[in-house]
């Protein structure tokens, strides 16, 4: 079998197409958001040179400010509810169910629904959270409440409801895949060191999967982020975030502005992901043991 | 019961004359399967204050279970097991007064070293400056000061076994249990460990329960040895006693060293037996067997003689087939009558008599002769 050396001319032409694709794809389209930002026109032209005018005028409108919070605090608060379901999800199935025939059960179970496209379990939501949808229903059914209600669908209660469903999944993954990792004598070993179930998970278990939340915790973030579909389908047109702004003043042919929110929306998800590296080095996961 | 049948001699003088000893460790009849598997089956053991116990046994014998149910790592389905006199068998391993060193040593991976070493005194509750000045002293005792910083993975594998040592006994647990400890380690450095281990454990009278299937380990180590096979106990006792007269016939070809040989009692006289095996016939000192009865008997390698007397009255013909030299032993290997393999050591560095090929005679006194008279339990 023939290798390639790290350093030879082949290996960096095998970076080639991929390289390529990101330049293309990527790169450039950012680099290209950047500066229609800053355009002082609807077009670029000499008479109009670059600005920062239009960073101004959003950081001015104190309505477009809130939304930024609202946008942030919501996905902060679904990172931490998706973050403890997650991971309880993945501790049950990795430590508890020893039956492998179980665990594959389970694992379709969660895995199955990822086959459909995120929009569309999205929209699922809207018959179930509706006045007369199966919620509903069941607590008129069971009277629990006379006349249904309404605060489920377009709110931000549904939004929630049907993010945690479509993201807690990309929170648990690389947490099952660290409980997987920890080696049962660990856990064994804490216990005859006179650990309690509790004190075991807090020093051993969890400290070892912390690789795990913070990526998941990422993927999260940058999802809800981002997700402009769910927001758009299962809140209506009441609720809005950073990333509906865009598509608002895309639609409205507002380029520049357009182009203002999305480049903060990246600066925004950027810093996440910086912070993120800085509490685990995801680079060197695994590498303790 | 004399609870003392199994201490070492120098171990009950040490005892005041009226007291009862205290037993460390002591399992009554414990069973533990797993669906159709059983994995220990009725094993009793008592184990005194400050004993060095090996459990020696191949693969699957179930001494590895059975250090996990004293562990309480698993829960036996039937029996008691007793530490320091109390009753623990439902209790969960934190509440026991035990340590255990594992195969793989176990280290917390994300600690250091210290902390590694600190996190059974910071699970009673110390207070940290007792931790940090204890810690301070065992990483010193056990020579691994300078690794305090250190994160396990960047050890070798002795150091790490020193530190798992180290966390195991820096909560001065009443037993600390071992599984296959230096079965990790490179070969050379085992020697020297098992000798470190033995004169802690002496240092500390800890009661130590080692698992192990090597026997030299266990030989070497243990002041009382526990051979186990299919989930039971064959025989236990002093290394010289499980050495000298093995109690069955699964004992004595474990152990090195052995012949065994089976047959039919044919007659009995004086306190002898003369057996029938496909070998040959043989004299074996016993009395207890009826006329008829399938039994089995073991001489050890060194015990035979090529230079046969009067008294020799064990003979049979066979042919060497090899010669090993082992720098104090020569070791022939015959081929029996019947096929099986038979065993000849010499000792001393003198000249071989034996050549490979060759047909000798081959002879042993009836008294150095063992019958197999246990029954596994």
């Amino acid at each position: 079998m023939s290798t390639i050396r790290v350093r030879s001319a082949a290996s960096y032409w095998l970076a080639v197409p991929a390289a390529a694709w990101m330049l293309g794809v990527v790169v450039v389209p950012i680099v290209l958001l950047g500066w229609v930002s800053l355009w002082g026109g609807r077009s670029f032209s000499p008479a109009s040179p670059l600005t920062f005018d239009n960073y101004s005028k959003f950081f001015a409108n104190k309505t477009y400010l809130q939304l930024a919070l609202s946008t942030v605090t919501h996905t902060v608060m679904l990172m931490a509810v998706t973050g403890v379901v997650g991971y309880a999800i993945a501790y049950f199935m990795t430590m508890k169910v020893r039956h492998p025939a179980w665990r594959l059960v389970l694992f379709l179970a969660f895995v199955v629904p990822f086959w459909t496209s995120t929009l569309i379990r999205g929209i699922a939501w809207v018959p179930f959270l509706g006045v007369n949808g199966v919620i509903n229903q069941a607590l008129m059914i069971t009277g629990a409440t006379r006349s249904p209600i309404e605060a489920f669908l377009y709110s931000r209660f549904g939004i929630s409801m049907a993010q945690v469903s479509l993201y807690t999944m990309m929170a648990a993954g690389p947490v099952i895949y660290m409980l997987n990792n920890i080696a049962p004598q660990l856990r064994e070993a804490a216990m005859t060191l006179k650990a309690p179930p509790f004190v075991v998970f807090w020093r051993i278990v969890f400290p070892l999967t912390l690789p795990g939340v913070v990526i998941g915790q990422v993927l999260v973030f940058l999802n809800v982020m981002a997700d402009f579909a769910t927001v758009a389908t299962v809140g209506g047109n009441k609720h809005a975030m950073l990333p509906n702004l865009v598509l608002l003043f895309y639609e409205g042919s507002q380029h520049r502005a357009a182009s203002v929110v999305a480049v903060l929306l990246m600066a925004c998800m950027l810093i996440g992901v910086i912070a993120a590296m800085k509490v685990v080095d995801i680079r060197r996961l695994g590498a303790d043991r | 019961m004399d609870t003392l049948a199994h201490t070492v001699p120098g171990n009950e003088a040490a005892l005041p004359a009226m007291a009862r000893p205290q037993l460390d460790l002591e399992l009554r009849g414990i069973r533990k399967r797993y669906g159709d598997f059983t994995a220990v089956d009725g094993v009793s053991l008592k184990v005194a204050k400050g004993q060095f116990v090996c459990l020696l046994g191949p693969s699957g014998c179930g001494k590895t279970t059975s250090l996990r149910c004293i562990a309480g790592l698993e829960e036996p389905d039937d029996g008691d097991i007793l530490i320091g006199g109390k009753e623990v068998t439902k209790d969960p391993p934190w509440e026991r007064d035990i340590a255990m060193m594992f195969q793989d040593f176990a280290l917390f991976p994300h600690m250091t070293v210290a902390k590694n070493v600190a996190f059974g005194l910071e699970m009673l509750k110390k207070p940290k400056a007792a931790i940090a000045e204890r810690v301070q002293q065992v990483l010193k005792s056990f020579e691994i000061a300078s690794l305090a910083d250190r994160k396990p993975g960047s050890l070798s594998g002795g150091q790490r076994q020193r530190v798992a040592l180290a966390r195991a006994m820096i909560t001065e647990p009443r037993i600390l249990l071992l599984d296959e400890p230096i079965g990790a380690l490179d070969y050379s450095l085992r020697e020297t460990v098992m000798l470190e281990l033995k004169l802690l454990q002496q240092r500390t009278g800890i009661s130590f329960i080692w698992v192990t299937h090597d026997q030299n380990e266990a030989f070497s180590l243990g002041d009382l040895v526990v051979v186990m096979n299919h989930a039971r106990i064959e025989q236990q006792g002093a290394p010289e006693e499980i050495l000298q007269r093995p109690a069955t016939a699964f004992v004595a070809s474990f152990v090195q060293g052995n012949n065994v040989f089976r047959g039919r009692v044919v007659q009995a006289v004086d306190g002898l037996l003369k057996v029938e095996t496909p070998a040959g016939s043989f004299l074996v000192p016993g009395s207890d067997c009826a006329i008829g009865s399938e039994v089995s008997f073991s001489v050890r390698a060194e015990n035979l003689t090529d230079i046969t007397g009067d008294h020799h009255l064990n003979r049979l013909t066979a042919r060497c087939t090899a010669v090993e030299y082992f720098g104090s032993v020569r070791r022939h290997i015959f081929e029996r009558p019947d096929g099986e393999l038979l065993k000849y050591d010499q000792f001393g560095a003198h000249a071989a008599r034996i050549a490979a090929g060759q047909a000798t005679v081959l002879g042993w006194r009836p008294e150095d002769t063992v019958l197999h008279t246990g029954v596994a339990a």
